[in-house]
């Protein structure tokens, strides 16, 4: 019988968060994720777009030249924005124009178009179901980090619900995305380095006590 | 049919608007990651913003017969990302023809690269842009091409900056990608400003 237990390898959540650490799949972040609900509204249709098209173009055969699953991949996605639209229209009928151009773009990201072939499919299918997923969580943060402070900061609201005037409403642009996402890449860095750091000392303390 | 003057006029008003008011990098932050990529060597600034250039005017161009033949029906809009994929496909796949039969070197060269610069987000972003600010075809074409030169523009600030951002005084953990996010953040203030950007108080 074959042997199924794998372990699962949590590095997409934090050390290889594809926001923070690996600069992938940004654009939406930093220009639409202004409040929770796009956050949240994106994290929906990346789960939609990426995850599910990871596990549909995984059946790909690899002798299919890679320029050419690239465009199989996009393909596949651009299927899946179908019905991503659809269930994002239904949930949140008022969102805003500039959510679904960011919708769109997730069409060509980097999750699907480069961490399939240098990461996912290296694995065995139900060890690359729960990578991936983990990196859909990594990404979950990041958005709902973004959208939280950027909600809080620009319109004194969580979730709509009214916390103090608005101090800063130049948070929501563009401009202070990229340096939100800048600052939250660096405190990333410095927590995974930290507790590298951490994880080696404890080893050599161990290994001391062995000895 | 147009003057040539007119059509002119509105191929470089339309590549204005996409070069500094609605810089791809900047403005959108469409294909930031291939930008701070791209930035790390001289060499890959001119071929990238080549081959986005290239793409992004000949895609614009072919979308327009698209934009106003699907998009005004009713569901249109649900197929538009599969029918931009189509064209950028297209365009590739024809692309990679012609390296490969007449250009062999510089196929093999470019092979493993050529897939960032056109399955990215600026190339993709500024066809669904263009549904929005083009008119017709000139305007289109006006547009992706401006795009092309914004991500340029971009990339040639990033470039610049690179070696003065990766130095020993910038604190360690700030080194690299975060940096270079807070960089673009600035620039894209100055972007704004330019353009008369205000915050509403």
């Amino acid at each position: 019988m074959k042997n199924s237990r794998f372990s699962a390898n949590p590095d997409g959540l934090f050390k290889q968060n594809i926001v923070f650490m690996s600069g992938l799949v940004t654009a939406p972040i930093i220009v639409a994720a202004t409040s929770a609900e796009n956050a949240l509204i994106l994290v929906l249709s990346f789960f939609m777009m990426s995850y599910i098209s990871i596990l549909i173009c995984r059946f790909f055969p690899r002798r299919i030249a890679y320029s050419i699953r690239i465009l199989l991949y996009a393909i596949v996605a651009a299927l899946m924005f179908i019905p991503t639209i659809m269930v994002t229209d239904k949930l949140f009928p008022a969102h805003e124009a500039d959510v679904t151009l960011y919708i769109e773009l997730l069409t060509v990201n980097s999750l699907l178009l480069a961490k399939t072939e240098t990461r996912f499919y290296l694995k065995p299918y139900g060890e690359m179901a729960v990578d991936a997923l983990i990196y859909v969580g990594g990404y979950a943060i990041a958005a709902f980090l973004v959208g939280f402070v950027r909600e809080v900061l620009a319109f004194g609201t969580l979730f709509g619900l009214r916390l103090f005037d608005p101090v800063m409403p130049s948070a929501q642009s563009p401009f202070f995305g990229f340096i939100l996402v800048g600052i939250f890449a660096a405190l990333c860095r410095a927590v995974v380095k930290r507790n590298a750091a951490s994880k080696t000392a404890r080893f050599v303390d161990h290994s001391e006590d062995i000895q | 049919m147009e003057h040539i003057g007119e059509v002119f006029a509105k191929i470089i008003s339309l590549a204005m608007m996409s070069i500094f008011m609605q810089n791809a990098i900047f403005d959108r932050a469409f294909g930031a990651n291939v930008a701070i990529y791209v930035s790390r060597r001289d060499e890959h600034v001119v071929g990238f913003t080549l081959g986005i250039t290239a793409m992004t005017t000949a895609a614009s161009a072919a979308s327009y017969f698209f934009d106003k033949t699907v998009l005004p029906m009713k569901y249109g809009y649900l197929f538009m990302p599969l029918i931009y994929i189509g064209i950028i496909g297209v365009l590739y796949v024809a692309g990679l023809f012609l390296l490969w039969k007449f250009f062999h070197a510089t196929f093999k060269k470019i092979k493993k690269f050529v897939h960032l610069a056109i399955f990215n987000c600026a190339v993709i972003g500024a066809l669904f842009l263009n549904s929005s600010y083009g008119s017709d075809i000139w305007s289109y074409i006006g547009y992706g091409f401006g795009t092309g030169i914004g991500f340029f523009l971009a990339s040639f600030l990033l470039n610049i900056a690179h070696d003065r951002l990766d130095s020993e005084k910038i604190p360690k953990v700030f080194r690299g990608y975060p940096i270079m996010m807070i960089y673009i953040g600035v620039v894209s203030l100055a972007f704004n400003v330019l353009v008369g950007y205000t915050a509403k108080f």
